[in-house]
């Protein structure tokens, strides 16, 4: 298997991160359609003449060209696809445009193909730089995705006894994977989240809504705080993972609060 | 961890192995070959080096002010009242202050941030040294930050969070002109550059909310 020569091939991806290695090396985390997650190294990529360093900067769109390797393929050339320039210009944009890339990274593995999460990724970040309501399209993004990955929440009836959902308020249950009614609310040390009658609409909503459809959609903003901790909750209980830039996005949100005052 | 590759190594040299191993940069090869030039080194370079390791350790601290690595607090820069006090330049490492510094071109103040904000890391604002910088701004003395981290998208999303933070303060914010090449680290640029960078800076438009 070592014997093997080193190959050259080319591939398209978005940078999800990136980490130091070395003087002046960098290791790169591309999410790419072919190869699903693919970590390369980018050498000299911080040295000021390297051109590579630019263009593999996090959430672009690029081609890049790499060899084999023993243990790290290596990226030879890059060129920019897409910038994103927009999700860079507001401090809030770029928040969720973090949180969207390392969400999607969740969904994916490496060397497995992973064609229908890039292209879901590359029509976020576009959706994203148009959006009018950037939170409500994050909420439909995470829908979507889990949806592709078949751990939906289940939101029509309770979890427990199957029943429909009466009109009043209800939890929800990250363990069993959806919302239950007031009185059979599941034992264990499951932790419930409150979902009022608004809440469970609109997480229906999110379910069924196409692209634009959530474009003419206003909410009030504690259903949707309450609809974020849902499926902040259940993403983390489908995948087992954490998505870190959750509290960037909640930082930049609370700073932005305080400064309009 | 114990060292795998050289398992017939001497549990002494394995050990120094391993301690190199978690340096930045120095792959399993390098702890290696580092190892065994070692053995063959005289012993009072070998105290030097040892001696010099501690010494780092028992001496440096960090500037109470400007949170650089330092012998004393307040370090000499912070402590030179020749220095331009109205100014203060806003780094993500130490050695981003030193590039500057290198350049001899600019005599204001410095701030380092010990690392910049990495929302897949989980590095937030909290875990940079800015409690710290608004209390040097309290009294009114400074009137331009200067935004020197890196020219990438963590360091963009470092200056633009403390561009909003600082804003109802009124102090003017610039940030280093671009000539800088986007992706490289500052601390590689070359003085040239990096003294146009300093120049050309521009200010911040107060764009979002
Ligand atoms: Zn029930
Ligand atoms: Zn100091």
């Amino acid at each position: 298997m070592t014997s093997e020569k080193p190959r050259i091939y080319s591939a398209e991806g978005v940078v999800l991160r990136h980490h130091n290695l070395g003087e002046a090396d960098r290791i790169v985390t591309l999410l790419t359609p072919g190869r699903g997650i693919l970590r390369a190294v980018a050498k000299g990529a911080r040295k000021p003449n390297s051109k590579l360093g630019g263009q593999l900067d996090l959430i672009r769109r690029v081609s890049v060209s790499a060899r084999t390797g023993r243990t790290l393929d290596s990226i030879s050339q890059a060129e920019t696809i897409e910038s994103y320039p927009r999700l860079k210009m507001d401090l809030e944009l770029m928040s969720k445009a973090f949180y969207l890339c390392e969400l999607t990274e969740k969904f994916a593995v490496e060397d497995a193909p992973a064609a229908r999460v890039y292209r879901m990724l590359i029509d976020g970040l576009s959706q994203l730089e148009k959006t009018k309501v950037p939170d409500l399209m994050i909420h439909w993004y995470e829908m979507r995705l889990l949806h592709l990955n078949g751990s939906q929440p289940q939101i029509q009836r309770c979890v427990d006894c199957g029943n429909d959902l009466e009109q009043e308020d209800h939890v929800f249950s990250a363990m069993r994977g959806g919302i239950a009614c007031p009185s059979c609310r599941p034992s264990g040390s499951d932790t419930m989240l409150p979902a009022s009658v608004a809440t469970i609409k609109l997480l229906r909503f999110l379910q069924r809504a196409g692209q634009n459809e959530i474009e003419r959609l206003r909410v009030a903003e504690d259903d949707r705080r309450q609809v974020e901790r849902i499926l902040r909750e259940h993403i983390h209980f489908a995948t087992d993972r954490t998505v870190r830039s959750a509290s960037f996005v909640d930082e930049v949100r609370s700073q932005g609060k305080r400064v309009s005052g | 961890m114990p060292s795998d590759f050289a398992p017939s190594a001497s549990p002494v040299v394995a050990r120094l192995i391993d301690a190199f191993r978690k340096l930045p940069g120095v792959g399993p090869k390098s702890a290696q070959r580092l190892t065994y030039y070692m053995i063959r080194m005289p012993r009072e370079e070998a105290q030097e080096l040892a001696d010099a390791v501690i010494a780092i350790k028992d001496r440096i601290v960090l500037c109470e002010i400007c949170q650089n690595i330092s012998e004393q607090s307040p370090c000499e820069i912070c402590s030179n009242e020749r220095r331009d006090q109205t100014r203060i330049c806003i780094v993500g490492e130490p050695l981003d202050a030193l590039a500057i510094e290198r350049t001899r071109a600019y005599f204001g103040l410095y701030h380092v941030l010990h690392g910049v904000i990495s929302p897949v890391n989980g590095i937030g604002a909290d875990d940079l040294k800015l409690k710290e910088l608004l209390e040097r701004l309290r009294d009114g003395t400074v009137t331009e930050l200067i935004l020197a981290t890196n020219p990438n998208l963590e360091g963009e999303a470092t200056a633009m969070y403390i561009q909003r933070l600082i804003s109802p303060l009124g102090i003017s914010v610039t940030r280093l002109a671009r000539g800088l090449s986007a992706g490289a680290d500052l601390e590689y640029a070359d003085d040239t550059t990096l003294t146009q960078a300093l120049q050309g800076r521009s200010e911040v438009e107060s764009g979002t909310p």
